[in-house]
């Protein structure tokens, strides 16, 4: 089958948005398809949203059998077969509109510019022949601003065989960029109040240089040294599979996220624990509170009480990783039921 | 810098013009830079469309770039302050193929509004471009005549340099590329059924349809050439299609009123192998000057047969030319790390 994915990018800027349809592509070639990777710039701008969805409606895909389309605004595009795995709206536009997100300002103007958009992606919507999601979060806000009915199809890691556990050492990893809004800080936070001798290790790029120098004073600061290493860098994917491969268990607590994160997912793979907060928003459609990690309340307090429990009763921190790896098939997350659902 | 090569896309076709973008975003890399292409979907049928599909283009905002290099009509549309156009072609059906009676456009007024619209646009796009290079002197040519624009002739270079580093003078003459009538591959058939026996040929390249490969192997046959030719019908891998070339007597591309100067010939040129072209082959006939870097022939089968037997009648003379070849294109100085930096300037 000829396949064409449709997704918005930015240049230069690589990540989650990404890796989900190369990922596929990968996937569709290996079973034999001929695929089209379109990726077309988008900016959020107000004044300018409304010339690009023009051009996404313009495009002329006739020559691909079907088109899946991943970032807004490309479920605009016109085609007889058009599938959406649909990963966020516009979101300044949607629910975080009475947010500090926003940047513009709540008059007539800009309520009149989100309502046309409302309309304008519910009509496209409404086009599609299926619609996925890639979360519950995702498949509920289509539900609640546009009246759209989806069904979630989790997004797979790749080649998740090369994850595997081989011991258990006493370090709790965290392996994400390093933003404030992943709440590395909190992590740091929580060691000072552990009792036992837990370690925690940091690994990611970041998008500037602020957030790595507070964290670095704070575990100075903090006396911490010694027990938090953070290695500022995009590690290797043959370090990321060593370092889950050993650990303890492994920490996700992202602010209010859409998606469970590849990061839950790929140490899930490698059978351990997982740590997250209640207010880390996908992320709790993945880790069931004392099944396969701990679900804590956002303080330092309450976290480095989880991590003492993961630490301190082995057993049970192993039993949860094991879980952990189950609760993937639980939710149907593989390429395999990726692929039959996207091609039905 | 950041670097966005913009391309257009005919989705599921790939062919010379996204190989030369991947090879400019590698050695745009190689550089110094980052690179990235985007590649926008463009259908030219139907015709009607083709405006809507121009303001697509128009209506895309850049952010995150710091200089764009564009590629083909209707890629070059695109906004951006700092932007060089690398033009491999314009929208020839508006121009120079219409003046021919070769296009989609529809008679009458209504083709002519789309022509205004494609030619006042382009004239647009040209006007805030920095510079435009063009991958052809025919092409600036024609931009010159049709929209009143300079430009500067920017060869495209040999991709592979490291495959063609030549060889031995051999036993056959190399024929490689896209099989197709205007290659005319057919007609160094015919002339070698006039040639004498010791004279072999090596036809090697993907067929553009499966007649094209099929009138070959019929016109083999009824030649009763088959024990003096051999047909690699198929698209090469790169490797082989250098050991053919670097193997041989001489290389000959015949097509006909080429734009450029030819890969075939360009890398032929750069093993040191003698070259083989017609008269009416265009800008091939910028590598192959006759009694020096090889032979130029009238584009008849009588014509074509005498060179064979002479290029594989004389290793010494074969290598001769093949080294006076090897030096008018390095003389020529069209290498990656030029290019990229013409580009950006």
């Amino acid at each position: 089958m000829k396949i064409a994915l449709v997704s918005s990018f930015v240049p230069f800027l690589y990540g989650g948005a990404r890796n989900i349809v190369e990922w596929l592509q990968t996937m569709l070639e290996k079973e034999g398809h001929q695929v089209e990777r379109i990726y077309l710039p988008e900016i959020d701008a107000p004044d300018l949203l409304f010339e690009q969805m023009i051009a996404f409606r313009w495009i002329d895909l006739s020559a691909a059998d079907r088109v899946i389309c991943f970032r807004p605004q490309a479920h605009l595009i016109r085609h007889p077969h058009k599938i959406l795995w649909f990963i966020h709206h516009l979101r300044v536009f949607y629910d975080l509109w009475d947010s500090p997100y926003r940047g513009c300002e709540d008059d007539l103007r800009h309520r009149g510019l989100r309502d046309a958009l409302h309309q304008a992606d519910t009509a496209a919507l409404k086009e599609a022949r299926h619609v996925f999601t890639n979360s519950q979060v995702v498949s509920d806000r289509l539900k609640h601003f546009n009246g759209i009915d989806s069904e979630v199809l989790y997004p797979p890691v790749f080649d998740a065989d090369r994850f595997h556990t081989r011991g258990m050492s006493d370090e709790i990893v965290y392996v994400c960029r390093l933003e404030h809004h992943k709440r590395q800080h909190l992590l740091v936070e929580a060691m000072a109040h552990t009792t036992t001798p837990v370690r925690l290790r940091l690994c990611g790029s970041s998008s500037g240089t602020t957030y790595p120098d507070t964290l670095r004073e704070q575990i100075v600061r903090l006396g911490l040294q010694e027990r938090v290493l953070m290695e500022n860098r995009w590690i290797t994917e043959e370090e990321k599979v060593d370092y889950l491969a050993d650990c303890l268990a492994a920490a996700y607590l992202p602010l209010d996220e859409d998606s469970y994160g590849y990061p839950s997912v790929e140490a899930s793979h490698a059978r351990k624990a997982l740590l997250t907060t209640t207010d880390s928003g996908g992320v709790l459609e993945l880790v069931r509170d004392g099944d396969n990690g701990f679900v804590a309340e956002p303080t330092p307090q309450a976290l480095a009480q989880a991590m003492d429990k993961l630490y301190l009763d082995r057993g049970r921190t192993a039993a949860m990783g094991e879980r952990a790896l189950a609760r993937l098939d639980e939710l149907n997350i593989s390429w395999s039921h990726v692929l039959k659902r996207l091609l039905a | 810098m950041k670097v966005l090569i913009v391309n257009n896309m005919a989705p599921f076709v790939w062919g010379g013009a996204e190989e030369l973008a991947v090879h400019l975003q590698k050695n745009v890399i190689e550089a110094g830079h980052e690179a990235e292409i985007l590649r926008i979907p463009f259908q030219w049928e139907p015709a009607s469309r083709i405006p809507s599909q121009m303001l697509m283009v128009r209506a895309f905002e850049l952010w995150n770039v710091d200089h764009v290099i564009a590629l083909k009509f209707p890629a070059y549309l695109i906004r951006h302050p700092k932007k060089t156009l690398w033009l491999l072609h314009q929208y020839r059906q508006a121009y120079d193929l219409f003046d021919v009676g070769q296009t989609n456009l529809p008679p009458g007024a209504a083709g002519e509004e789309l022509r205004t619209v494609i030619r006042n646009a382009d004239n647009e796009s040209f006007a805030e471009s920095r510079k435009i290079f063009t991958n052809s002197e025919v092409t600036r040519q024609r931009l010159q005549r049709y929209n009143g624009f300079d430009a500067e002739v920017l060869l495209p270079p040999i991709n592979d340099t490291e495959l063609f580093g030549g060889g031995s003078v051999g036993d056959y003459i190399f024929a490689g590329g896209r099989i197709n009538d205007m290659k005319r591959q057919y007609l160094l058939l015919d002339a070698l059924a006039q040639a004498p026996r010791n004279v072999k040929l090596l036809i090697a390249g993907p067929p553009d349809s499966p007649a094209d490969g099929e009138r070959l192997r019929a016109a083999v046959e009824r030649l009763g050439l088959s024990d003096r030719v051999r047909l690699d019908l198929r698209f090469l891998p790169r490797a082989t299609y250098a050991e053919y070339l670097n193997g041989a007597a001489a290389v000959a591309y015949l097509p006909f009123d080429e734009d450029s100067l030819g890969y075939v010939t360009m890398e032929a040129a750069l093993a040191g192998k003698a070259l083989i072209t017609t008269s009416d082959s265009g800008g091939i006939l910028g590598l192959v000057k006759h009694d020096e870097t090889g032979w130029v022939a009238e584009p008849t089968a009588a014509a074509l047969a005498p060179v064979l037997a002479d290029a594989c009648g004389n290793a010494q003379r074969a290598a001769a030319r093949g080294a006076a070849a090897r030096s008018l294109w390095l003389s020529l100085d069209i290498n990656w790390p030029h290019t990229v930096e013409k580009l950006l300037r």
